[in-house]
């Protein structure tokens, strides 16, 4: 889109008055008529000359020979064009502003021909349109704090794992936003933990946004328009997660003609195809990526091997309408699958489908309505096919929304918006059936429900030049709902070893518990001068559904809860305060923000705890509190041939939960105080360009054992009483990667490769510890193998990933 | 499994394992670790009472010898005098014959230097065990080829379905956290009656003894979380590590202890492999 808009506007300007008046296109006009006077039709090249994306014909580019600059011909405005050819070869320039030239070899062969030459748009221009899209000094003059965009471009450029570009993977580069570990994509922003991030695709939530165990996230780069990180400080319209949004837009489909792009890799491959739809009203963009593991263990003769499997897919939608000035509707999906298979009788499955359409309306210039309805399904399914043991194990949970929201635009200096939003949350009873022979019997919990009612308003308002307010509301009203079924125990407090009294049933759409909070969100902006800011912000959330775990990693399987009768809203309130600098005419920004944060009602898990199939999840949680607080520094570098940004975090999380860590604070895995990010990205030519990232962070807050003892014949590990006192070696890697552009521009095929290299120095970060006995000096002692058993001694173990894992990528436009 | 490979790859790709150093902490002071069994069969009736020592400590385990030990039957007051064993390095009953009877709750309690520490379990009636059959099984996914034994019997309880079932296979106990076989009704226990096959392939003239012990919740919530700790690689995917609950409370002194008391029937019943 903003390639299409830079043209537009070199188009116009072509057509326009000025255009026509600058002694430039006199001076051709009259070149040009000369040159068609004075000349035999054969003695003449003809050409034509397009945008190689979108195939626009190019009018008013410069066509001259290398060797003869004094002489050349304007193209037409069918971006046709003819020059002298005098004696060839010759080496042929075409030049036209805003695009890269292109210098061709011409010989006579090419003389009978009737050649098109495909201009690329140039990077810088890219460049600029894309800080057009964020204004140079947006982050000083607007109001939000704790956001940060990150151009699809720059996730592209990052080298990534595999050579898999990865949304979160990048925005764990950002400063407050942690990772769990080597090889996870979880996001960890701002103390909060991973089911605390809003995730959502055109404005429709994702439940389990990771393919492969977390080590890819869902989206395919190809398919995004833009990506928005609110850390927290979210608009009153957006709520239900504690600590983040990541609001991700998918792309719309260009409105001239078919396009499309695609990547071969060393993991899987994608492709994206997109244009108008019927007329230049409507559009599509459809994506769809696959990894082929599985295709290459199927070549295997050996059935141990081709009898497994192992991929995963996504595939998105896009189409947009504009119906007249004033209406425009777009409806998007996405539906992405993740499958491991074992010997054809084992396989995992997960899969997430969402879907949105979007009604957007204008009033006027200073009135709009947009409406938002979608659905969003989460499922997974275990299958064991044994004659003894067989089961099905599925669960699937679904989230239905519509969002009606109006604003309204008072002058410059008042925007004003409001509006509802519902959800309806439906959680199926985990089912586990039994295979028809197997001797183990079916487990069937209740389904649970909920309604969510948001009210929301809000505004933005320029109280004088330099200080500006943003200010909203949001009201939640939470029912937890029927069918369903609820429990009461002794006392009135659920636990392990309490009884339950009674068993209510309830009817749907019964109420089964009700919860409401006010959500108000307000921000301040004091601009010191055009180059420098003060904001100030606090927010509350309230969270009504959660993932009742206390691993640090997510699993396809994890147990999703809604808010119920014991089960409270998690709740937190942060505020914040930052320092917004730009400098040297915007090309330099630099920010420092600070925030404190306070958690409520978050849970963990008692000792042993068994959440997945029981119909009592209440009875295996603890219930307590948290907090977080941190600084988080960033320079960025946003224009010229490199770019990238350094950015330094200090940030501190503590949980305190009666019940764990002797009912005294403790950090969880992810609180690691020092962050440090470095991501650079060079053009060193228009062929070629080069990305380094580095990162450097405090290791995980972890527990080892300080002992052992003997229990049941084992040696069993001992551990101290409070909870994550230990740390793992500080984590550090740098990835690099060096891409390549087919330098013809006179060709609409434009492939590009990659090569990146993730651990560019090995660095051997640990991924697990194990503490057990290693035999024989050998920590791979296998009995059956390896001898008599001579010596025993206790030792630690380190798992570690990816050391020095390089990667190629095959890229390409049409 | 002849997948584990597989997996590997899946979940750790390109991973690799080095030992290494870490800066442990230790433990303070002496923490005494009490495992107590009380069961219908002599043979099994012990209490062992040791010292944890710290983690890359290479001796061998204290063995406390110089503890106070008895069960006592909560009904009767009947005090179960333990003396400590040299040859069997644990505690044992004074008088062998006294054995715990279904419906009894008994108590242990182990005095050591200034402290009391107390136990109690009650003793519940057994399930049965009908009979014991074996056939020979091709490869299967997940199994390897052999003789699997089936455990036909009938679980008539309503509470308290909480299990183990040892193996010893030609007079060696299976013990690797692979073995261990511990299961409640969260599946059912149909599966009883319709047979239930262990996971362990045997070979032609293997002596194969089977245990079964029915236990309460506290015990079995040990040794299912001591099992949890031996398997927890301390990765991303498992639970923070934490000391499995014990069911021993301190009644008198200052001193943390550690382990369990288990009081539970034995059912044990032996098999011999042969080519029908």
């Amino acid at each position: 889109m903003n390639r299409l808009a830079l043209r537009f506007s070199y188009k116009i300007l072509f057509m326009s008055p000025i255009f026509y008046k600058s002694s430039f296109f006199v001076f051709s006009l009259c070149f040009c008529a000369i040159s068609t006077l004075s000349a035999q039709e054969a003695a003449f090249f003809k050409g034509q000359v397009l945008d190689v994306t979108s195939s626009e014909l190019l009018p008013g580019a410069s066509v001259y020979w290398a060797d003869e600059l004094s002489t050349g011909v304007i193209s037409d405005s069918e971006g046709n064009f003819q020059i002298k050819k005098g004696k060839l070869p010759r080496r042929l320039v075409i030049s036209f502003v805003g695009y890269e030239k292109t210098i061709r070899e011409i010989t006579e062969k090419d003389i009978a021909k009737f050649q098109k030459f495909f201009l690329e748009p140039e990077e810088l221009s890219l460049e600029e349109v894309i800080i057009r899209d964020r204004r140079p000094d947006e982050q000083v003059k607007n109001l939000a704090t704790g956001r940060a965009t990150m151009p699809i471009e720059t996730i592209k450029n990052i080298p990534a794992l595999f050579g898999e570009v990865d949304l979160f993977r990048s925005l764990q580069l950002l400063p407050g936003v942690q990772t769990a570990g080597e090889g996870t994509g979880g996001l960890f922003v701002r103390g909060g933990s991973a089911d605390q991030n809003l995730v959502q695709i055109d404005g429709a939530p994702v439940y389990n946004a990771s393919h492969f165990f977390g080590f890819f996230s869902v989206f395919n780069p190809d398919a995004l328009e833009k990506v928005d990180l609110y850390k927290g400080n979210m608009p009153a319209s957006f709520g239900g997660r504690l600590s983040s949004l990541i609001d991700v837009s998918l792309r719309e489909g260009n409105n001239k003609q078919i396009r499309g792009e695609g990547g071969i890799g060393t993991i899987s491959s994608r492709f994206t195809l997109d244009g108008p739809l019927f007329s230049d009203k409507s559009t599509f963009a459809i994506s769809a990526r696959r990894t082929y593991a599985d295709v290459f263990l199927g070549l295997s003769s050996n059935p141990d091997i081709n009898e497994n499997s192992l991929n995963f897919h996504d595939f998105s939608a896009k189409f947009a309408f504009r119906l007249g000035e004033k209406d425009k509707i777009t409806l998007s999906s996405y539906q992405g699958s993740d499958f491991l298979g074992l010997e054809s009788s084992f396989g995992l499955g997960w899969s997430n489908f969402v879907s949105s359409l979007k009604w957007n309306h204008s009033y006027s210039e200073d009135a709009y309505f947009d409406l938002d309805v979608y659905h969003s399904i989460y499922n997974y399914k275990i299958e064991f096919d044994d004659p003894e043991n067989g089961f099905e194990f599925k669960n699937q949970l679904s989230e239905s929304g519509i969002k009606a929201q109006w604003t309204l635009l008072r002058g410059e200096n008042l925007q004003t918006y409001w509006g509802i939003h519902s959800q309806y949350y439906h959680f199926d009873p985990i089912a586990l059936i039994p295979a028809p022979d197997s001797t183990i019997e079916s487990i069937d919990t209740n389904p649970k429900n909920g309604v969510l009612n948001n009210f929301f308003a809000g505004m933005t308002y320029e109280i004088s030049p330099k200080l500006s307010t943003e200010l909203g509301l949001r009201w939640g009203m939470f029912n937890q709902i029927g069918k369903g079924v609820d429990y009461t125990y002794s006392g009135g407090v659920p636990g392990q070893d309490v009884t339950i009294t009674d068993t209510l049933n309830y009817d749907t759409f019964d109420n089964v518990k009700f919860y409401q909070g006010l959500e108000p969100r307000i921000a301040f902006r004091y601009l010191i001068n055009p180059q420098f800011s003060i904001k100030t912000a606090y927010n509350r959330n309230f969270q009504y559904v959660q993932i009742a775990t206390n691993s640090s990693a997510g699993l396809p399987i994890d147990r999703w809860i809604l808010a119920g009768t014991y089960v409270p809203p998690i709740q937190s309130d942060q505020i914040s305060l930052g320092f917004f600098h730009n400098f040297n005419q915007d090309k330099w920004e630099f920010s420092l923000e600070t925030y404190y944060k306070e958690f409520r009602n978050i849970i963990d898990l008692r000792n042993g705890a068994s959440v997945l199939f029981t119909d009592n999840v209440e009875t295996e949680l603890l219930v307590g509190k948290g907090w977080a607080y941190g600084a988080e520094f960033l320079l960025r570098k946003n224009q010229g041939k490199t770019t990238g940004w350094i950015a330094y975090t200090y940030s501190r999380t503590w949980r305190q939960i009666d019940g764990v860590s002797q009912d005294q604070k403790y950090n969880p895995r992810y609180d690691r105080p020092n962050d440090v990010t470095l991501v650079l990205n060079h053009e060193f030519s228009s062929s070629w360009s080069a990305g380094l990232t580095f990162v450097y962070s405090t290791g995980q807050a972890v527990s080892f054992p300080i002992g052992s003892y003997q229990a049941d014949r084992q040696s069993v590990p001992l551990y101290s009483n409070f909870r994550n006192e230990d740390r793992y070696p500080n984590y550090h890697r740098m990835d690099a990667s060096v891409t390549w552009r087919n330098p013809n521009k006179g060709r609409k095929w434009r492939g590009s490769w990659n090569a990146s290299v993730y651990n560019l120095y090995g660095r051997k970060n640990p991924f697990a510890y194990t503490f057990g006995d290693i035999i024989n000096d050998d920590i791979n002692y296998d009995s059956s193998t390896d001898g008599p058993v001579t010596s025993v001694r206790p030792g630690i173990i380190m798992t570690y990933l990816f050391t020095f894992l390089p990667s190629i990528t095959y890229n390409f436009e049409f | 499994m002849k997948n584990s490979w597989l997996l590997g790859c899946v979940l750790l790709i390109t991973s690799c394992q080095i030992e290494v150093e870490l800066p442990l902490g230790e433990i303070k002071g002496e923490v005494p670790v009490i495992e107590g069994i009380w069961t219908n069969n002599p043979n099994l009736n012990e209490v062992n009472v040791t010292l944890a020592k710290n983690y890359l400590d290479q001796d061998s385990y204290t063995i406390i010898k110089d503890s106070k030990v008895s069960i006592r039957a909560k009904s009767t007051g009947l005090v179960i005098p333990f003396k400590y064993s040299e040859a069997a390095k644990s505690y044992r009953p004074l008088n062998s014959d006294i054995l715990a009877i279904v419906g009894e709750t008994y108590e242990l309690i182990v005095e050591w230097k200034d402290n009391v520490f107390f136990a109690e379990g009650l003793m519940l009636e057994p399930p049965l065990l009908d009979s014991l059959t074996y056939q020979y099984e091709e490869e299967r996914p997940f199994r390897d080829e052999g003789y699997y034994i089936k455990a036909y019997g009938k679980v008539p309880f309503k509470e308290n379905n909480y299990y183990r079932i040892q193996i010893i296979e030609n007079d060696t106990l299976k013990n690797d956290p692979q073995d261990y076989l511990l299961f409640d009704d969260t599946f059912g226990l149909s599966f009883f009656e319709r047979g239930f096959e262990l996971g362990y392939a045997f070979d032609l003239n293997d002596r194969v003894r089977i245990i079964l012990y029915r236990m309460t919740r506290e015990p079995y919530n040990y040794l299912n979380q001591l099992l949890g700790l031996l398997f927890s690689d301390g990765g991303l995917f498992s639970p923070p590590p934490q000391n499995p609950d014990t069911n021993i409370k301190l009644i008198s002194g200052k001193s943390p202890v550690l382990g369990y008391f288990l009081v539970s029937p034995i059912i044990s019943e032996l098999v011999i492999i042969k080519e029908k």
